[in-house]
């Protein structure tokens, strides 16, 4: 009981930071329907800014924050106006492949200035253990699950309240009709990817917290796909519900059978769920039977 | 389609035809001339990324098949290499399979594995479907590293070399006659195909399915059928990667190797034979013509530390700005080009 | 529809013309000379930007200081090494091999499993002698793989020496092996479960999933069975964060590296999880005191670098290479240098000293396994220092 206890914290949280993690993804493609290759990066950049800030800069964990989301934001625009923006109005997956080059792109700069060399990532956010419910709970995880909570209250928040929010929706909708109704498809989508690189800052932060700042960190963008399906691509509560089921599923499956299962059984509960709920546990239903 | 100006056609079969006028007959000829010429005229070095692009053609073929042609997005192109691979190398190593029949068995194991793996393609569509595709990958990559007592597990697969009535095909200038004779029937398997019913009805659901189904294609069998087809081809691919190198390991199939052949097939161009292939002569011999270049650039020694991640950008920056120039790819180029000359000098 | 197959070709056949146009001028055959006052060509191919280039990077450095170094002393014949980045992507690898084949190597320095498992059958086939860093014991054959030098201590005498210094710390004790869910990590598994048996030591293997945040699902499984050592087939970065979650987890589990844990990396990305790991590292780190570790040393600090900085992989790049240069010394004294010669040279030389960096290396026409043993080295005080001396695996 006291392994299963701590085997469903453990996989909670974990899904919470995976959580965060995907919500670049699901922001981005809401808006644009573009599957973002370069958020893996988007982590490993808000992790090294933070990293630079606080100790080679020696500068308070907060100022290191607010820089990584200057650049994290700054980021986005030029991104959206350098390379998407002459790309509205071509064929999704030429915009995909662009994201692809863009992750080497980044992936580049990264190494030019910082080396491939991993770096601990400074303990701004407490370590420790504390005891609940008989399971032994680091405190970073109660952090990151406080951090998610919030993060993704913000966000949903923002989609259904704010003018800028539900524009975005419209947009995800139906560009045409957006465009229709005086919504700015440019300004949408700058702020779509501004927004990305904010929550791949908390991402980053927590993530690079756990493994270390590396080149590593941006191939947890692949770990994050089954988080954003599991629970419907274009949903934020989804992508919460997906990933704790995904958390959940390969902590039980790392702790009661092992073998490298683990990695497989979250692809294969995703294959499952989508035979029966083709988008997801929570995304939009617009089921075609053709 | 488009011909040249002053043609007119009367049949159908005259529409259809591969070529249409003697100038492309001619064409074809010194296409030939240059194909068999090619080898003898490069170094020993590129001569290998011919025969490597000559297996990839094979294999971005099939994955334009099933993404460029019939819409169906997939990024288990690696697995799929992984299927044909090892079945065509554990049936010459293991059940000592004569060389063209372990070939043939993985063209059909790997299409009978993409079509089960492709079942999920009959209720998702676009994203969806590509992270079932997804997980195809990482299942097959599982049971790669961890079948041992089918794959070898811990250590790789060796392969013999493989003998075609009696000529033992081994270095790059015999495979060099292997591949690129495969590589040109893929090409003209996967042309002809296109202008079968079949092609077109792929063309139909990638277009609009439901429409397609209205006109009386049926999706489920021919979403099925295009798994069935595209996965043949990289089966294909993928037993020659096996026979070539002589060796097999997992490390060769991964999920990178999906998103290369995707990006082939886009910087290319979807849906066309020939965006196959400039494709996959694009992503392989431009890496290595950025190593030249570096090698030329090595008098800058400030610059050494960093080259292998300014290669790198070089090669990610090539392929955004070119798709922000040109998002329908390489063989879009290539026809402008065409077109351009065939006004040249009156526009 | 037009004559598309034809014009694919023809463009097919443009591009790969126009390439090898631009390739011809660097086209050099001329191949490894004999005498003293040749030069002779060796090939890298190495990973520095690629999935572990974080460690690549730094082995890379060694081979290519150690080539400066040795070509500035001008003893033997003069060394010229043609390198590449291959990104740890096989297929790369596979063009560069035939890169550097026609660019007349006579002796080729890998880096890890995937290059080393992807070359061995072609490197086999034209003779030429290859060492990395990769020391998977299926390579140290011969009679399978003649031209393969496994330079370093086996990962399986690696697990071998683990093992037999728990079994001294605490008999009977149960040992938790964790690995990397790979070829590369499943390697020392058998040979750890038979000399686990042999010695009475419980013995189970765990592989860590790529990509996880923790490995506290692990972890669980190794406390019910009782786990008083966790040994780390693994890269530093995924060892670290096992250690983290060790110290989190309050577990009463002693952490036993094997080489590619046991750097300097691992201790600063782990931090106080560090404290007391155990090593089993056949390279000595640069924070020991060793004959060997003076010749890199000075040559980082003459050039402008610090070995602290570049740390243990860089000393085994060095010696790796340093080998190698040893043989090709021999070979050149007997005649032609040619990658048969170089190949019977490192066969019969005497056991090769490195100062105490390493155990000795020495290979014989029926073993290709270079060191049997290696130095234990402990986490005290944020550093590595020497725990025991030289064990051997039998």
């Amino acid at each position: 009981m006291e392994t299963f206890i701590q085997l469903t914290i453990n996989g909670l949280s974990n899904g919470a930071i995976l959580a965060l993690a995907a919500l670049g993804f699901v922001l981005i493609y809401k808006a644009t329907g573009v599957i973002n290759f370069a958020q893996g990066e988007f982590l490993l950049i808000a992790g090294f800014v933070i990293w630079f800030m606080l100790v080679e800069v020696g500068s308070p964990w907060f100022v290191g924050v607010g820089v990584a989301i200057v650049v994290a934001i700054a980021l986005g625009l030029v991104i959206e106006r350098v390379i998407l923006r002459p790309m509205v109005g071509q064929p999704v997956i030429s915009v995909i492949m662009v994201t692809i080059g863009l992750s080497a792109v980044l992936g580049a700069i990264v190494q030019i200035i910082w080396g491939t060399r991993p770096r601990a990532f400074p303990e701004f956010i407490p370590a420790g253990s504390v005891e609940l419910f008989g399971a032994t709970v680091p405190e970073n995880r109660l952090w990151a699950i406080g951090i998610v909570a919030v993060a993704l209250a913000g966000f949903t928040t923002f989609y259904s309240r704010s003018r800028e929010g539900i524009a975005m929706r419209a947009v995800a909708d139906d560009q045409q009709a957006a465009l229709a109704q005086g919504i700015s498809l440019r300004r949408t989508f700058a702020l779509a990817w501004a927004l990305a690189g904010v929550s791949a800052v908390f991402g980053g932060a927590l993530v690079t917290n756990l493994v270390g700042v590396s080149g590593a960190i941006s191939s947890f963008g692949l770990l994050v796909f089954p988080v954003v399906i599991v629970g419907g691509l274009d949903s934020v509560g989804g992508a919460v519900a997906g990933g704790a089921i995904i958390g959940l599923l390969s902590s039980y499956t790392g702790g009661y059978v092992g073998g490298g299962l683990e990695t497989v059984i979250p692809y294969m509960a995703l294959l499952a769920i989508l035979l029966v709920r083709p988008y997801g546990l929570f995304g939009q239903t617009r089921i075609e039977r053709v | 389609m488009a011909a040249a100006t002053g043609i007119h056609h009367t049949t159908y079969g005259a529409d259809l035809a591969l070529r249409h006028t003697r100038a492309e007959h001619a064409r074809l000829a010194l296409m030939l001339v240059a194909l068999v010429a090619l080898p003898f005229l490069v170094s020993p070095y590129w001569l290998t990324i011919v025969n490597q692009i000559g297996i990839a053609v094979i294999g971005a073929i099939g994955l334009n098949i099933l993404v460029g042609f019939t819409g169906q997005i997939s990024l288990g192109q690696g697995g799929f290499l992984a299927v044909g691979a090892y079945t065509s190398g554990l049936l010459a190593a293991r059940s000592g399979f004569p060389f063209p029949l372990d070939m043939a068995a993985a063209v059909l194991v790997t299409a009978v594995i993409g079509t089960l793996f492709g079942l999920p393609a009959l209720r998702l569509k676009g994203l969806y479907l590509a992270i079932a595709t997804l997980a195809s990958q990482q299942i097959i990559l599982w049971v790669v590293t961890h079948w041992d007592a089918v794959t070898g597990g811990t250590s790789a697969l060796v392969v013999p070399p493989a003998v075609l009535l009696g000529w033992q095909i081994n270095g790059d200038m015999s495979w060099y006659w292997v591949i690129a004779a495969l590589a040109t029937l893929a090409t003209l398997a996967a042309t002809n195909l296109m202008r079968t019913g079949m092609g077109r009805a792929f063309v139909a659901i990638r277009d609009h399915d439901v429409a397609a189904e209205v006109i009386g294609v049926d999706p489920f069998r021919y979403k099925m059928l295009a798994f069935f087809v595209a996965s043949a081809f990289v089966g294909l691919a993928g037993a020659l990667t096996a026979r070539y190198n002589l060796i097999v390991t997992w490390e060769r199939f991964t999920f990178d190797v999906s998103i290369l052949y995707l990006a082939m097939i886009i910087v290319g161009g979807l849906g066309s034979i020939s965006g196959a292939i400039y494709g996959a002569a694009f992503m392989i011999a431009v890496p290595a013509w950025i190593e030249d270049l570096s090698r030329n650039l090595s008098g800058l020694a400030f610059l050494q530390p960093d080259m292998p991640a300014i290669q790198q950008l070089i090669f990610g920056a090539t392929i955004v700005l070119f798709l922000v120039f040109e998002p329908r790819g390489l063989a879009r180029v290539w026809q402008r080009v065409q077109e351009y000359f065939r006004l040249w000098p009156f526009r | 529809m037009s004559s598309k197959w034809i014009r694919t070709t023809a463009a097919a056949a443009a591009i790969v013309l126009a390439g090898s146009i631009t390739a011809c001028g660097s086209d050099d055959t001329s191949s490894g000379g004999s005498g003293s006052d040749q030069t002779v060509k060796v090939g890298g191919i190495f990973d520095l930007s690629g999935a572990t280039a974080d460690v690549g990077t730094p082995y890379a450095d060694g081979i290519k200081g150690f080539v400066k170094d040795y070509d500035r002393q001008g003893d033997g014949p003069k060394i010229e090494l043609t390198s590449e980045d291959y990104k740890y992507d096989v297929a790369v690898a596979e063009r560069l091999y035939s890169r550097l084949k026609s660019d007349g190597v006579v002796a080729i320095q890998g880096w890890g499993t995937g290059d080393t498992e992807a070359l061995r059958v072609k490197i086999t086939a034209d003779r030429l002698p290859f060492m990395s860093a990769s020391y998977a014991e299926t390579l140290t054959k011969p009679s399978d793989t003649p031209f393969n030098f496994v330079v370093a201590t086996s990962y399986s005498d690696q697990m071998r020496i683990a093992l037999k210094w728990i079994d001294e710390q605490s008999s009977g004790a149960q040992v938790a092996s964790f690995h990397h869910d790979s070829p590369f990590g499943e390697s020392p598994q058998k040979a750890g479960a038979q000399t686990a048996k042999q010695l009475h030591l419980g013995f189970q293997s765990y592989a860590m999933p790529a990509e996880a945040t923790d490995y506290v699902p692990q972890l669980r499984r190794a406390q019910s069975q009782g786990a008083k050592f966790v040994v780390i087939q693994n890269v530093a970065t995924p060892a670290a964060q096992l250690a983290k979650n060790i110290a989190e987890q309050k577990l009463d589990m002693k952490v036993v590296c094997l080489n590619w844990c046991g750097d300097e990396l691992f201790v600063d990305l782990a931090g106080k999880a560090a404290a007391g790991t155990v090593g089993v590292m056949p390279w000595a780190p640069a924070s020991v005191k060793a004959d060997g570790l003076a010749q890199p040393r000075t040559y980082l600090s003459k050039s402008g670098g610090s070995l602290d900085k570049q740390g243990l992989h860089y000393v085994q790049g060095w010696y790796t290479m340093a080998l190698m240069a040893e043989g090709i010394k021999r070979a050149a004294g007997k005649g032609k240098v040619t990658g048969e010669s170089i190949k019977q040279a490192l066969e019969q030389m005497d056991a090769f000293d490195t100062g105490g960096v390493s155990a000795p290396v020495d290979f014989t026409a029926t073993s290709h396994a270079g060191m049997k043993g290696s130095k234990l080295y402990v986490v005290k005080d944020g550093k590595w220092s020497a725990l025991t001396k030289l064990e051997n695996a039998s």
